[in-house]
C-alpha cells in the first residue's frame, strides 16, 4: 500500500497544476482587449474623444497578433514548470514592448494629417493590458526568483524604450502633445518633486535613524516616540498641509531669521515638514526593527574580541541592520512620492500641479501628464532601492 | 595566571557568583562544571569584563583586571562561545583576522597568520576563506570560532560550552583536536560546560559548582576518587564513577611485569586506556590481557584480580589516613 500511495504522489508531481494567477491575468487581459476601448480620438484637446475597438486600432492583423500572443500566455501559464515561467517572462517583455509600436499603428489607421489639433487617447483595454502586465512580471519575479536588480534593470530597459518612441514617432499622443505644449513647465516640476522628495527622504532619514537609535537606548523615548510617530501616520495628508498652514504663516511673519529661509504658510517649506512627518515613522520603524534583529551574541562578540563601541557599531551592527533599513527608505521613498503631488496643493509645485489643473480643466491627458511620471518614479524607485537592499545581504543570506 | 578571591556577582537581589576563590596556574586548562544557572558563563564573563564584578578581585599575572583597558584586555583573551558568534556579512579568512587587525597588524602579518590557522584547524584555504558563516557546518563553524579566539596568540582562551551544539561524534573530534592545540600551546584556557564527560577528558583542573558557590575543585582523577557529597558524585555519574576513572587512567600504569604463566591471548597497547581494557575483557570473557608496545612486543600484563587488589589496599591506605 505505502508503495502505490508514494507511486501516486511521484505522478502527482510529475502532472503539474496551472498557474492560476498567471492564467487569471491571462484571461483578463484577452477580456480587456476585446471587450473595452483600445484607444479614443479627440478632434481637439477639450472635446472628449470617440473610442475605437482593437480591431480598428490595431487592424485585423494586429488585432490577431496581440491575440495570439496572449493566448500563448495563457497556454504557457497551464504548466507550471520552469522553462514555462522563463517564456511567460519573454512574452511579457515583448508585449510590452510592442505596446508602444501598437499605438503607432493606431495613430497610423485612425489621426486624419490634415487636422492638426487631432490627437490619440489611450483606451481602458489598452491601460489594463499595461497595468495588467505589470501585475504578471511581479508574479514571474517571485515564481523564478529572480533578482531585484534584475527586475529594475528589465523595468528600466521597457521604460526606455516606451520614452524613445514616445520623442521620435508618437507625435498623435495626446499625453506626448501635452508634453510638447508645456516640456519646460514639465521638466521644472519634474525636479521640483525630485528635489522635494529627495530633501524629505533625506531629513527623515538623518532624523528617524537618530531617532530610532535613542528609543533603542531608552525605554522612555521608544513609547512617546512610536505614539507621536503613529500620530502623524493617522492624520490625512491634506488636512496635515492645513494644519500647519496657520502657525508656519505667523512664524514667517513674526520670525526674521525663518522668513529669511522662505518659511510661510504655503510653498516648500510645509510641503517638506508634512512629507517629513509621514516619512519618520516607516524610517524609525525599520530602523529601530533592523538593529534589534542583530543577534545579541554576534554583538556580545564583539565586544568580546575587543572592539571599541564605534566599531562594533559601523563594522557589524550598522552593516547587519542595512538590509532592513533600506527597506524602510524603498517603502518611505515610494510613499513620499506619491504624497508629493498632493503637497502641489499648497503651492510647492512638483507634478501634482498638472494633476490639480487638468482636473481642473476637465483635462484628462494633463492629468496623466502628471500621474504617470509619478506612477513610473515610484516604480524605478521601488525596484532600485529593493535591488540595493538585496545586494547589502552580504554573503547571500535570507 | 588566573586568580579570583572572593569574588561575587548580583544582579539586582539575586546572586549568581557567591564569594569564589580559584586560581588558575598559566598554562593549564581548567574545567567549570555544573547545572544550567549556578554561574559558570557569569563567571567566565567577569574575566574578560563582559560583566562586572560586585565585590572581591580578580587579577591576571597579580595585576587586578580594572587596571587594564577593558577594549585590550580583551584583545589579549580569546573567547569562544557556543552559537560561535561569527559575524555573518564576513568571510571566514576576515572573521578570523579580526583581533589581528584590530591591533593594526601589517595586512601581510594578517593574511599568513589567517592562513596558517586555516591549516591547523583543517580548514582548506582555497575552498573555505571566501566562504561565509552560513555555508559551513557546525563542526566547521566552531573551528573557526576556536580560530578567530586564537588570532593573535592570546595567553588566555575563555570557552563558553564550545561544543555544545555539536553531534556527539563531531563533538568528540573537535574536543580532541582541542587536547592535541593544548598540548602544543599551552595556553591558559577557562572551559565552561555541563557535560561531565567532556570536562572530565580536557581539564588539568575541575571546578564543580552549584548554585553560585564551588562545590568542590581538583584534578579530575582526584574528584573522581574522593567526591566531596552526593552533588559531586552524581554530576560524576553516579555508577558510572568507576568506568569514567578507568578512563583516566592508561593500561601501562597498571600492568604487572610478565610472569611464568602463559601469556594471555588478548593484546592491548599500553597507551589505552583502563576503560578500553576493561571492555576488552568483558568482550573476549578474559580476566587477563597482556599489554605490548607501539611495536606488538608484549611489556607486560594487565589482570582484573591484581587490579581490584590494587583498589583495595588503596582503600585501605586512604582510610588509615
Amino acid at each position: 500500500m505505502p508503495v502505490r500511495a508514494a507511486a501516486r504522489l511521484r505522478a502527482g508531481a510529475r502532472t503539474l497544476a496551472p498557474n492560476a494567477v498567471l492564467l487569471t491575468l491571462s484571461i483578463v487581459m484577452l477580456a480587456a482587449l476585446w471587450l473595452t476601448s483600445t484607444v479614443s480620438v479627440a478632434p481637439n484637446r477639450i472635446v472628449p474623444g470617440s473610442a475605437f475597438d482593437v480591431v480598428a486600432a490595431f487592424g485585423v492583423a494586429g488585432a490577431l497578433l496581440v491575440s495570439l500572443l496572449l493566448l500563448a500566455l495563457a497556454a504557457l501559464s497551464l504548466k507550471a514548470e520552469r522553462v514555462n515561467y522563463q517564456a511567460m517572462l519573454l512574452l511579457v517583455v515583448l508585449i510590452l514592448l510592442l505596446m508602444p509600436f501598437g499605438l503607432m499603428v493606431a495613430g497610423h489607421f485612425l489621426i486624419d494629417p490634415a487636422l492638426a489639433q487631432a490627437r490619440l487617447g489611450i483606451g481602458a483595454g489598452y491601460w489594463t493590458l499595461l497595468f495588467v502586465l505589470l501585475l504578471c512580471l511581479v508574479e514571474l519575479r517571485l515564481r523564478l526568483g529572480l533578482k531585484r536588480l534584475a527586475t529594475a534593470a528589465l523595468l528600466l530597459g521597457v521604460a526606455l524604450v516606451w520614452w524613445l518612441c514616445a520623442r521620435l514617432w508618437l507625435d498623435e499622443l495626446a499625453l506626448v502633445q501635452e508634453f510638447h505644449s508645456r516640456q519646460s513647465a514639465f521638466y521644472a516640476a519634474l525636479s521640483q518633486h525630485l528635489v522635494l522628495v529627495a530633501s524629505a527622504v533625506g531629513v527623515s532619514l538623518v532624523l528617524g535613524m537618530t531617532l530610532a537609535l535613542l528609543m533603542r537606548r531608552f525605554t522612555r523615548v521608544e513609547k512617546v516616540g512610536f505614539a507621536l510617530l503613529n500620530f502623524f501616520q493617522t492624520v490625512p495628508s491634506l488636512a496635515l498641509f492645513g494644519l500647519l498652514l496657520a502657525p508656519l504663516a505667523w512664524l514667517g511673519a513674526n520670525v526674521a531669521f525663518l522668513r529669511d529661509l522662505g518659511v510661510s504658510g504655503i510653498g516648500n517649506t510645509p510641503a517638506l515638514i508634512a512629507l517629513i512627518a509621514y516619512s519618520l515613522l516607516p524610517i524609525a520603524r525599520n530602523t529601530y526593527i533592523a538593529l534589534g534583529e542583530v543577534r545579541p551574541d554576534t554583538l556580545e562578540a564583539a565586544t568580546a574580541m575587543g572592539m571599541r563601541p564605534a566599531q562594533r557599531f559601523w563594522q557589524v551592527r550598522f552593516p547587519l541592520a542595512l538590509p532592513v533599513l533600506l527597506e524602510g527608505v524603498r517603502i518611505t521613498t515610494v510613499q513620499a512620492v506619491g504624497l508629493a503631488a498632493v503637497a502641489a496643493l499648497i503651492g510647492a509645485g512638483g507634478l501634482g500641479t498638472f494633476i490639480f489643473q487638468g482636473l481642473g480643466q476637465a483635462a484628462m491627458d494633463m492629468v496623466l501628464l502628471g500621474a504617470l511620471p509619478i506612477v513610473i518614479m515610484a516604480l524605478i524607485m521601488d525596484a532600485g532601492l529593493g535591488a540595493l537592499a538585496e545586494l547589502t545581504r552580504h554573503g547571500g543570506q535570507a | 595566571m588566573i586568580e579570583l578571591s572572593r569574588v561575587s556577582k548580583r544582579f539586582g537581589d539575586t546572586t549568581a557568583v557567591d564569594d569564589i576563590s580559584l586560581s588558575i596556574p598559566s598554562g593549564k586548562f581548567c574545567a567549570l562544571v555544573g547545572t544550567s544557572g549556578c554561574g559558570k558563563s557569569t563567571m567566565l564573563r567577569m574575566i574578560n569584563r563582559l560583566i562586572p564584578h560586585s565585590d572581591g578581585q580578580i587579577t591576571l599575572d597579580g595585576e587586578p583586571i580594572e587596571s587594564f583597558n577593558p577594549v585590550k584586555l580583551r584583545r589579549r583573551i580569546g573567547y569562544v562561545i557556543q552559537s560561535t558568534g561569527l559575524f555573518p556579512h564576513w568571510s571566514v579568512a576576515r572573521n578570523i583576522g579580526l583581533v589581528p587587525r584590530l591591533l593594526k597588524w601589517p595586512t601581510e602579518k594578517v593574511n599568513a597568520r589567517v592562513e596558517e590557522l586555516m591549516g591547523i584547524f583543517g580548514l582548506p584555504v582555497d575552498e573555505f576563506a571566501h566562504k561565509y558563516p552560513h555555508q559551513l557546518s557546525g563542526g566547521q563553524a566552531q573551528r573557526v570560532g576556536v580560530a578567530r579566539a586564537l588570532a593573535a596568540d592570546p595567553d588566555i582562551l575563555l570557552m563558553d560550552e564550545p561544543f555544545g551544539a555539536l553531534d556527539p561524534l563531531t563533538r568528540e573530534k573537535l574536543q580532541d583536536e582541542l587536547l592535541r592545540l593544548q598540548a602544543k600551546l599551552h595556553k591558559t584556557v577557562v572551559f565552561v560546560t555541563h557535560d561531565m564527560d567532556e570536562a572530565l577528558k580536557l581539564a588539568d583542573h575541575l571546578v564543580v559548582m552549584r548554585d553560585g558557590r564551588i562545590v568542590q575543585q581538583g584534578s579530575p582523577l582526584a574528584l573522581l576518587q574522593h567526591p566531596e557529597d552526593a552533588f559531586v558524585e552524581s554530576m560524576l555519574g553516579g555508577l558510572e564513577r568507576g568506568l569514567k576513572q578507568a578512563a583516566l587512567t592508561r593500561v601501562k600504569d597498571h600492568m604487572t611485569s610478565l610472569g611464568s604463566a602463559i601469556p594471555a591471548h588478548s593484546r592491548i597497547p599500553g597507551d589505552f586506556t583502563l576503560r578500553q581494557g576493561l571492555s576488552m575483557m568483558m568482550r573476549d570473557h578474559c580476566d587477563r590481557l597482556t599489554v605490548v608496545d607501539a611495536s606488538d612486543v608484549p611489556i607486560g600484563e594487565l589482570s582484573l584480580r591484581r587490579l581490584i587488589k590494587e583498589a583495595q589496599t588503596e582503600r585501605g591506605v586512604h582510610r588509615a589516613g
